[in-house]
């Protein structure tokens, strides 16, 4: 019933989490931005343009992956400058403060609030808001995860999870293993002894003969 | 390791035990098991009714009580008269219990307290929701400090 290990989890501030898997799926996630100065010959690493010798002109519209944008991006922008993605614009800011709960996270970039945080460390007038929405919008939608990951056992739980981005599925396991945990208690089974999910790998495995 | 004396155990009269030897001398059938006197159904009926009417928590009769239910139902239901309507009347206390715990902690996080406290709540309640809610608070505690950021940014100008 307990974890083998543990993964490491995300960072979620401003800082990632080096080990984290999930931070680095998350900061693969593209950003559109603007180079602000000629690119020579990266046109063919940047995506666009065929040949190796292309450079991208100053002022191209660029979509770059997060840790990209995060090396690029010093304090004088002198090599690309980045926009924020739409979700994290005013219009949908307002949407969000509406009703977070309609909202289908996992459709608007499966890690809205770890790379909402990232956005915070790029300089931008509107991060105060950015900030303010994302804690908001977890507030509001603490509720229903709570209650779906509590009452859910034993049942398929896709269309549950289906509209959560990956932290909140995160704590949608949790929830769930806490259910679990429980109910296994209640059935008695919490004081059976059962193999280790890392011994049972090793019995699919056959010992050779050390000695010949 | 316990250490200690027990008994004397004379037949016919009742000795007190601790639990697990009880539960172990039952199921060698050497003795019949004594419910505990809250382990009755008016007693609680009036413990569910109250608790279905406070905001708050109600003092349980034993911090433990969930446990002893499961473990006396089911290993001497024969002895404990009524034993499906305790069943269900401890299932519908922890049931209200619960679902007072899951509201406490949503509007906990609404108003973004920092500290809360909650009388009468047993470990078993806790352990239920605890890495759920602990694990949540987590994430909403750094997303709050990316609000400020004070001492955390690293800027660099040169």
């Amino acid at each position: 019933m307990s974890e083998a290990y543990f993964p490491v989890g995300p960072g979620l501030g401003l800082e990632e989490n080096f080990l984290s898997l999930d931070d680095i799926l998350m900061s693969q996630e593209k950003l559109p931005g603007r180079a602000e100065s000629t690119l020579p010959r990266l046109a063919f690493a940047l995506g666009q343009g065929a040949g190796t010798g292309d450079s991208i002109p100053e002022g191209s519209k660029l979509e770059i992956p997060l840790w990209l944008a995060k090396g690029l991006h010093d304090s004088k922008r002198r090599i690309v400058s980045v926009e924020l993605p739409k979700i994290y614009k005013e219009a949908w800011r307002t949407v969000f403060s509406a009703d977070a709960n309609v909202v289908d996270l996992h459709k608007m970039g499966p890690y809205y609030y770890g790379f909402g945080s990232q956005l915070l460390n790029f300089d931008n007038p509107e991060n105060p808001e950015i900030a303010q929405t994302i804690l908001q919008t977890f507030i509001s939608r603490f509720r229903r995860i709570m209650d779906s990951s509590q009452n859910a056992y034993n049942e398929d739980t896709s269309a549950l999870v289906a509209r959560l981005d990956e932290l909140e599925r995160a704590l949608f396991r949790a929830g769930q293993r806490g259910l679990n945990d429980f109910q296994c208690w209640e059935k008695g089974q919490a004081s059976q002894i059962t193999a280790s999910s890392l011994v049972q790998n090793y019995g699919k495995r056959k010992f050779t003969d050390t000695d010949g | 390791l316990f250490q200690g004396d027990l008994g004397p155990f004379n037949p016919g009269l009742p000795v007190e035990v601790p639990v697990w030897l009880a539960i172990n001398l039952k199921q060698r059938q050497k003795c019949r098991l004594i419910p505990p006197e809250w382990m009755d159904v008016e007693k609680l009926e009036e413990i569910r009714d109250q608790e279905r009417k406070e905001d708050t928590f109600t003092p349980m009769p034993s911090p433990y009580y969930m446990e002893l239910t499961k473990l006396l139902l089911n290993y001497a239901s024969d002895n404990i008269p009524k034993a499906d309507e305790i069943r269900t009347l401890v299932k519908d206390t922890w049931d209200t219990r619960i679902a007072k715990l899951r509201l406490s902690a949503d509007s906990f996080v609404r108003r973004q307290e920092a500290h809360a406290k909650l009388d009468n709540l047993t470990l078993m309640e806790i352990n239920t929701t605890g890495t759920f809610l602990t694990q949540a608070l987590d994430h909403m505690y750094k997303l709050r400090t990316n609000l400020q950021p004070g001492e955390g940014a690293h800027s660099q100008d040169f």
